[in-house]
């Protein structure tokens, strides 16, 4: 029986060697594909177009990016996650349908143990806003507005159950005040009904144009980083609010992927942090470098998800 | 800077040798891809980004424009001969373009077709040039609240396209609302009618459902009706045949200026579009026309005005983008990513700041329409042999082609099973004299009607009273109310006039 064992044992071994050696296999020697998980033609769309044009002259093969939009970003992840890990599918993603939806919606994959993952190159910003010739000028006479008169604050947000929404939800959630949040399409819409006077303040990461017009004034950045354009606005957090949720951007491939292929694309990624191309799309884009490597980038997202699973439960927003 | 100033400066641009071959570029793959059932203007768009980083904006700019407004003509194409969308803008065109080749008038249906693309091509271009930042103001008066109302409008008039009962319409229309509710819950997030698939979660693709309700199901009406037997479709014999006659373009005239005038107001609008456009256009002429019992066999104003009102909104659209930085809808979104790459930020300031790349634009729409209609002219001859090609040849293809244009659309094989199941539902929906054409459209304006209705309801903090305070919405409503009480105001009135004489 025990020799029995042992020779199984021995035979599990040969049979895991080819594998050993197939994961010190060059790697990149075929093009590789990445998944963009959203519509085209917006920031996550578009950094990876950047991302992949830079990075097959430094691979030396094509990367070939590949639309699968659906459900917040979930439907492209989910499919990705279920994909044998080789290195040659990656998938593009924003930190919604990672840290976000999970806790607020059903996902098709545990985004703690389904991916692994790569690297983090983008944070943008999605500043609380308001019109200019609006008669608040802090966050706190909003605030004292909308404590004055409940439900009278009518507020988008870019994404419905997005970072930026959470974010303010529960900013006016913990200090007690009653608003109407109207979802709109995207943050494009949002500005639109901000400009035409149909809301009194949006939170969106298309902010860049009306505020070079003065046509807006930011009152708070949702996100945890301070937009290098407007140095002065604090963050939520900053500012004694619960959450200031970030919403970034990364790369990620199924369980298991090799780790020369990890390392290989750290590599990229760094590089491309570097490529004044990609320097020039972060200003353009109103974005900024968010760089954090595998082992960095696997720990932050455990740490995100546990941590914020607590609060959405403590303010009553989590998913039953 | 005067309108000619400015446009002669836009000229010298767009005039350059290498901005006329990006314009040829962009409008002959449109015009392709256009003819290519599921593969549009966005997937094209989004392939070709890369190769624009490196490019001059305005050329990029120019290319990606040829691509959106050649992939109009291209998607008439297939709409004429096989009934077959290539676009989804195109579901009208399918009406009665393909009602005029089935009576052996091809030729003078795509010609016509190119040249109302080609006349509102024109003429939106300069409404651009002479009210375009002002038109953009528009996009911010029309808020939900109008919108919402514009398209209880639309859902009104939306049983008057079809050509058979009236109530079997209304049923298709309470179909394509139904449809249209699948999908993720616009204000809650939650899935409805999805059955657990993530996929379904953003709805039904609009192309699948034209493609499967017009193109799959075509190809099973043709393999029924054939019975096995080589069916042909008429084919002009002399070129005299294929070109439009004096009546042909009596009868166009006002429906090419109107639907000019209709796309380009829609296209402004966000959330309009081509498709709705060509609808509005096509309600307006059946509306209108002395011959209304001639639509949906072969009128050519149901052809005429849609096609100029499907091309004067992909104009119309780059207003917003231009002027506001603002993206209409998925491709002008494409582009506005495309000049932000190149650290272009379109706003009301790029008139001035940007003057090349402003008119260059612009002017380059004048250069690329007259390069279609250059481009379609003599490819007619050429797209009518088309119909020689036996039926046990063509619909095999036409099912391939819709097949791989579903798989294209979101790379899921999910969207294949579904376009077939739809082929099938749209056969036997023809079968039972249903038409699907009022279910397409409803199925278009029931998510944008409920979005808006609902955004509109917590702008009016909970009460509809907001539709009435607004004279946009106010005014829209009171239409909508005369159109359903005509037929009683016209008895009364009738009855009236009896009496008194």
């Amino acid at each position: 029986m025990l020799r029995h064992t042992a020779l199984l044992l021995l035979a599990t071994l040969a049979a895991a060697a080819p594998s050993a050696q197939a994961a010190d296999a060059p790697y990149p020697t075929k093009p590789i594909r990445i998944i963009s998980p959203f519509d085209p033609g917006g920031t996550s769309d578009l950094s990876t177009r950047v991302i992949a044009d830079i990075a097959k002259d430094i691979l030396k093969v094509p990367v070939i990016v590949e639309n699968r939009p659906g459900a917040g970003g979930t439907v492209g992840i989910g499919q990705v996650a279920k994909l044998p890990p080789d290195g040659y599918t990656l998938v593009q993603f924003s930190s919604s349908p990672i840290v976000i939806r999970p806790l607020v919606a059903n996902v098709p994959y545990d985004p703690t143990k389904d991916l692994t993952y790569v690297g983090r190159y983008l944070v943008s910003h999605s500043p609380l806003m308001v019109r200019a010739d609006s008669p608040w000028k802090t966050l706190a006479e909003l605030v004292k507005y909308a404590e004055a008169n409940p439900g009278k604050v009518r507020w988008a947000a870019g994404a419905p159950q997005g970072a930026a929404h959470l974010s303010t939800e529960a900013l006016f959630r913990s200090a007690n005040v009653k608003t109407t949040f109207v979802p709109t399409g995207g943050g494009a819409e949002a500005m639109l009904q901000l400009g035409g006077g149909q809301i009194e303040a949006a939170s969106a990461t298309d902010f860049a144009g009306p505020m070079a017009e003065g046509k807006v004034r930011l009152l708070a950045e949702s996100g945890p980083v301070r937009i290098a354009t407007a140095p002065n606005v604090q963050t939520y957090k900053e500012l004694g609010y619960p959450l200031s949720l970030a919403v970034y951007l990364g790369l990620a491939g199924p369980a298991g992927l090799p780790p020369n292929v990890v390392k290989t694309w750290d590599d990229t990624l760094k590089q491309v942090m570097e490529h004044p191309r990609f320097k020039e799309f972060l200003k353009a884009q109103n974005a900024s470098p968010y760089y954090a490597n595998s082992a960095d980038l696997t720990r932050d997202v455990k740490a995100e998800v546990g941590s914020l699973k607590d609060t959405l439960q403590q303010m009553g927003m989590a998913k039953k | 800077m005067g309108v000619i100033d400015a446009l002669t400066l836009g000229f010298s641009v767009s005039l350059s040798w290498q901005n006329l071959y990006f314009c040829f570029i962009g409008v002959t793959l449109g015009t392709a891809v256009g003819v290519l059932p599921g593969l549009g203007p966005t997937a094209t768009i989004s392939l070709l980004l890369p190769l624009t980083f490196k490019m001059e904006p305005v050329s990029a700019l120019i290319m990606l424009a040829g691509i959106f407004y050649g992939a109009m003509y291209g998607g008439s194409i297939t709409s004429i001969l096989m009934r077959v969308p290539g676009e989804a803008a195109s579901v009208i065109t399918c009406l009665d373009g393909h009602a005029m080749a089935r009576k052996g008038r091809a030729g003078v249906a795509l010609g016509m077709s190119a040249f109302a693309s080609f006349a509102a091509g024109i003429l939106s271009t300069i409404a651009i040039a002479v009210v375009g930042p002002l038109a953009a103001q528009l996009a911010f008066a029309f808020g939900p609240v109008e919108r919402a109302a514009l398209v209880l409008l639309g859902l009104v008039m939306v049983t008057m396209i079809s050509t058979g009962s009236r109530a079997n319409a209304l049923a298709m229309v309470g179909l394509g609302l139904l449809l249209a509710t699948i999908g993720a819950d616009f204000v809650t997030g939650m899935d409805r009618f999805t059955f657990g698939r993530a996929e379904l979660s953003d709805g039904i693709n609009i192309a699948l459902l034209a493609m499967g309700m017009f193109g799959l199901s075509e190809v099973l009406a043709m393999a029924d009706k054939a019975g096995g037997a080589v069916r042909l479709l008429p084919q002009p014999k002399r070129l005299v045949e294929m070109l439009p006659n004096r009546e042909d373009w009596r009868r166009s005239a006002l429906p090419i200026g109107r639907g000019s005038a209709i796309g380009f107001f829609l296209g402004i609008l966000p959330g309009g579009g081509a498709l709705i456009a060509s609808f509005a256009s096509y309600i307006a002429e059946k509306k209108l026309s002395r011959r209304p019992q001639e639509f949906g066999h072969g009128a050519i104003e149901g052809l005429a005005g849609p096609e100029a009102a499907n091309n004067a909104a992909a104009q119309g659209a780059f207003i917003p983008l231009l002027s506001l930085g603002i993206p209409a809808n998925a491709i002008t979104a494409l582009m506005l990513g495309a000049l932000m790459i190149q650290g272009v930020t379109p706003g009301p300031k790029l008139a001035l700041d940007n003057p090349t790349l402003y008119w260059g634009t612009i002017t380059s729409l004048f250069t690329g329409n007259l390069m279609l209609l250059v481009l379609n002219l003599p490819l007619l001859w050429l797209f009518v042999m088309l119909l020689r090609i036996p039926q046990y040849v063509l619909s095999p293809l036409i099912a391939l082609f819709c097949l791989i244009g579903a798989f294209s659309l979101a790379n899921s094989p999910l969207d294949v099973v579904l376009v077939v199941l739809l082929g099938l539902a749209g056969y036997a929906l023809r079968k039972a004299d249903y038409d699907p054409a009022p279910l397409v459209i409803a199925f278009v304006l029931g998510p944008i009607f409920e979005k808006a209705f609902r955004q509109s309801l917590l702008l009016g903090y909970g009460s509809p009273r907001i539709f009435l305070e607004r004279p946009i919405s106010a005014t829209l409503l009171a239409c909508c109310l005369l159109m359903l009480s005509w037929p009683l105001l016209r008895r009364a009135l009738a009855a009236w006039r009896a009496r008194r004489s």
